[in-house]
């Protein structure tokens, strides 16, 4: 008969739990960390490469004005899945996954719409309710 | 006594049961305590993944892979990348294929690690399976590092991987791998002897050599019966053919022996990745150029996933999309063993004989159509019919 | 007449003794936890979950008696009260005496296993059968041995020509005049010990509610008040056996307040010694379980009682 966890729990009894208390003490998330989608313009070249790999749908991309570089970029935060494939794709690194803003659940559906661009040209997408590039 | 002999009746586990992680049907006919009858009933978690994959275009398709297994994701993701780049005639970097060889082996580690802790669950030996996923924890802390999440790595795109092996990754691989070896010998040492997890593991579901080999088991499940059967070995994808696996053969072929194999070959994981974060070669991480349309023909590609040989079928019919991706998970072809080994043995055993084929119903659940042989009338239904099917199919079973 | 009815609703019975069985379950969770390297629950979880069971609709289910179904865990917990009358609970003397009382006693502790075994076994959910089937196995293979167990201090004391008696209150005034029978009797006292792990249903016997194999047991259809009082039940009985073993082989009662505290620690002792077990041990079988106790457990017993009889004989 041989009970082989003694030594185990022995040290187990004087140590602290492992548990974590999240959310009252957070472990900061690695620098390589995907979170949420945030997309700059400068260097945009509207390609739309993004948009076309995007496994989930979670990009609308509206051209204005291709030659001025006039985009607007919407991005669906409770439809993507993390995986990175835009940010790979894009060959300017205009799209990022942010290692600090993961933590993303919330109430309100709206709020899981985030879109980029120019203010007066969100206003103008939104205004028009213009639709999406090649959807 | 008078009374009949036989005192039968049927103990249905499933499709939800504390026993069950995922939805599957199991009837057991049992006499007393004693199981005489099984019968097993799949497919509650169908969820279409082939034919979303026939919609989508080669790269997103990737990631639709990726999500039929929560817990070996990297491996499927893998054996789409390696069919398509195979179709595709793309030149993968060693390197490139190196560091999915490292994902795959620690999440080898992880899928093991987290096996043993649900195999102690369902002995009753909960210790065991805090512990186990606490250690647990390690390599998911490394595979967080190393790829930026947890579950779904993303390591793999067509052509290559995402992200490189840093430095900071290879030294937390590296003591990761210290501490989760010393675990394992001494969890080796916890389930080959401690007395009361015996008495539940040693001579019970024991499947010989010949038995395996009939009922076409993979995996450690096979290798703990004495089958020489390991992809890894038998046709080399990825790295494999340089820094080569090498086979954890038992033969007992009891719940024990399926323990032990599982453990053996994580210790042989954390030589395979010590030796690979060694000897890592240089190059680029991506193929050269990599075709968003893939020349018509199609492919077979096998891998061995933590749970056995996992299969892919895949055609191209010269579009961006995929034509075709069929998927076969190693549950499956382990699925029979349980239904032959646990005839004869205690009701109690069920769960253990059960969950010792690490089995995966989501990943393993796909439509089947059945034609029986000589029957030409092998009907296609359209949609109408279909629906007109289920609206009778209700009607019936509700009178 | 009110001093009497204090002691029943109060202290040490009644509410105090709930209250101190689910303090006692708290703790048993906790270091369970602790020694699984997990944080566990707080002090006051087992209360919250008794009163949100109690404040949840019961379903009863169809094919079964509907007065059963309800009047059994009424009875589970007044037999586990009942119990808790006799013995000297927190090292105080028991609220109720009469002679042959530890023989009534253990009985009215089984009465808690009868309960939860009938229950399972006139609803129709399989799962509850079987787990109604087992929970009667096993209580024929541990209750033979247990109760044994905890009459070998009286017989002890009897063989040695010392003042005995059945009744719980004398019997644990003279064992304090002796060595504790935990050095003179140590087998009984493990054989008692680990029978109480059985009765309890605690791991590595708790096959009858094995959830990975009959999810609940007999209690599978049992949800809101019913299960809440099964639950309070057993909390109850927790109490009432480590007091039973605690008094017996521990010493017996002193008088005074510091020996109420002392007694109360040494209940927390075994405690302690119960939770190690069952974070050690595997889940065993029934047939297992039912091998232990004939082959190992009775025999442990009548070895012991041998023993005494030889000692008797010699002496």
């Amino acid at each position: 008969m041989k009970i082989a966890l003694f030594t185990d729990l022995a040290r187990s009894a004087f140590r602290r739990p492992v548990t974590e208390r999240y959310p009252f003490e957070k472990r900061p998330a690695p620098p390589l960390y995907r979170g949420q989608v945030s997309w700059t313009a400068e260097g945009c070249t509207g390609c739309m490469l993004c948009v076309k790999d995007c496994p989930a749908e979670a990009i609308d991309f509206f051209t204005l004005d291709k030659a001025n570089k006039r985009f607007v970029f919407r991005y669906h935060t409770d439809r993507c899945t993390f995986c990175g494939q835009c940010a790979y794709s894009c060959r300017f690194s205009c799209i990022t996954l942010d290692d600090e803003a993961w933590e993303l659940a919330g109430g309100d559906r709206a709020a899981f719409v985030v879109t980029y661009g120019r203010p007066e040209d969100i206003a103008r997408v939104e205004l028009e309710e213009l639709p999406a590039t090649g959807a | 006594m008078n009374a009949p002999a036989t005192e039968r009746f049927v103990v249905p586990i499933g499709p939800q049961h504390p026993a069950l992680k995922e939805p599957g049907h199991f009837e057991f006919t049992v006499e007393g305590e004693t199981v005489v009858d099984a019968t097993v009933r799949l497919g509650y978690a169908h969820r279409g993944i082939e034919k979303g994959a026939e919609g989508r275009n080669w790269t997103q398709t990737l990631y639709l892979i990726e999500r039929i297994c929560g817990i070996c994701s990297h491996i499927h993701s893998t054996a789409y990348a390696v069919g398509v780049e195979q179709l595709a005639e793309v030149e993968v970097p060693a390197r490139a294929q190196a560091i999915r060889e490292i994902i795959c082996e620690l999440e080898r580690v992880h899928s093991h690690l987290l096996w043993l802790g649900v195999a102690a669950h369902d002995a009753g030996f909960d210790t065991l399976f805090m512990y186990t996923w606490r250690d647990r924890e390690t390599v998911m802390d490394i595979l967080e590092t190393m790829s930026g999440n947890r579950v779904h790595y993303s390591a793999n795109v067509l052509g290559g991987v995402k992200f490189d092996l840093t430095d900071e990754s290879a030294v937390a691989i590296l003591k990761g791998v210290e501490f989760l070896e010393e675990r394992t010998h001494h969890y080796r040492k916890v389930v080959s002897e401690d007395a009361f997890f015996l008495q539940r593991t040693r001579g019970v579901g024991t499947m010989t050599h010949a038995e395996a080999l009939a009922l076409g088991v993979v995996g450690p499940t096979a290798r703990a019966s004495g089958v020489a059967r390991d992809v890894r070995l038998d046709a080399p994808y990825v790295a494999y053919a340089d820094f080569p696996a090498r086979i954890q053969l038992l033969t007992a072929g009891d719940l024990e022996a399926r323990f032990l194999a599982r453990l053996d070959e994580l210790l042989d994981s954390f030589r395979l990745i010590r030796v690979l974060v060694a000897g890592l070669p240089a190059g680029e991480l991506t193929a050269k150029r990599m075709p968003r349309k893939l020349k018509p023909g199609e492919v077979i590609s096998r891998v061995e996933a933590p749970r056995g040989e996992l299969f892919y079928y895949i055609r191209s019919t010269g579009g961006e999309q995929p034509d075709r991706v069929k998927v076969r998970t190693p549950t499956l072809c382990n699925m029979g063993s349980v239904i032959t080994q646990t005839i004869g043995h205690n009701l109690a055993d069920v769960p253990m004989i059960l969950v010792g084929i690490d089995p995966c119903f989501s990943c393993n659940d796909r439509a089947v159509t059945v034609r029986r042989a000589g029957d030409d009338n092998g009907r296609a239904w359209a949609w109408a019919d279909l629906r007109r099917y289920g609206i009778d199919y209700y009607r019936r079973i509700r009178n | 007449m009110t001093r009497d009815l204090i002691n029943l609703l109060f202290f040490p019975a009644g509410l105090g003794l709930i209250a101190a069985g689910l303090l006692y379950q708290w703790v048993d969770r906790k270091l369970l936890a602790r020694f699984q390297n997990r944080l566990g629950p707080r002090w006051f979880q087992p209360f919250a979950d008794a009163l949100k069971l109690l404040g949840k609709e019961e379903i009863h289910p169809a094919g079964s008696s509907a007065f059963l179904f309800a009047a059994l865990p009424v009875l589970a917990l007044a037999g586990a009260l009942t119990a808790a009358l006799y013995v000297p609970l927190f090292g105080l003397a028991p609220v109720f005496s009469f002679p042959g009382d530890l023989i009534v006693t253990l009985y009215l502790m089984s009465l808690l296993t009868l309960c939860i075994g009938l229950a399972g076994a006139q609803t129709r959910d399989r799962f509850s059968l079987a787990g109604a089937l087992r929970v009667f196995t096993q209580m024929f293979a541990y209750e033979a041995p247990f109760i044994l167990a905890l009459l070998s201090p009286a017989v002890a004391l009897m063989l040695a020509g010392q003042p005995s008696s059945w009744q719980i209150g004398e019997l644990v005034l003279s064992a304090a005049g002796q060595p504790w029978f935990l050095l003179t009797l140590p087998i009984t006292f493990v054989v008692a010990l680990v029978g109480l792990m059985g009765k309890l249903e605690l791991p590595p016997f708790d096959a009858p509610e094995a959830e990975t194999e009959i999810v609940a047991g007999a209690l599978t259809e049992y949800s809101g008040r019913g299960l809440a009082l099964f639950s309070l039940a057993r909390a109850v009985e927790l109490v009432v056996g480590l007091t039973l073993v605690t008094a017996l082989y521990l010493g017996g009662i002193g008088a005074g307040p510091l020996a109420a505290v002392l007694f109360t620690a040494k209940t927390i002792g075994l405690l302690l010694i119960v939770v190690v077990l069952q974070t050690l041990l595997a889940r065993l079988r029934i047939d297992q379980t039912v091998n232990l106790w004939w082959r190992l457990g009775s025999v442990l017993v009548l070895a012991q009682w041998l023993l005494l009889l030889i000692f008797r004989v010699l002496r």
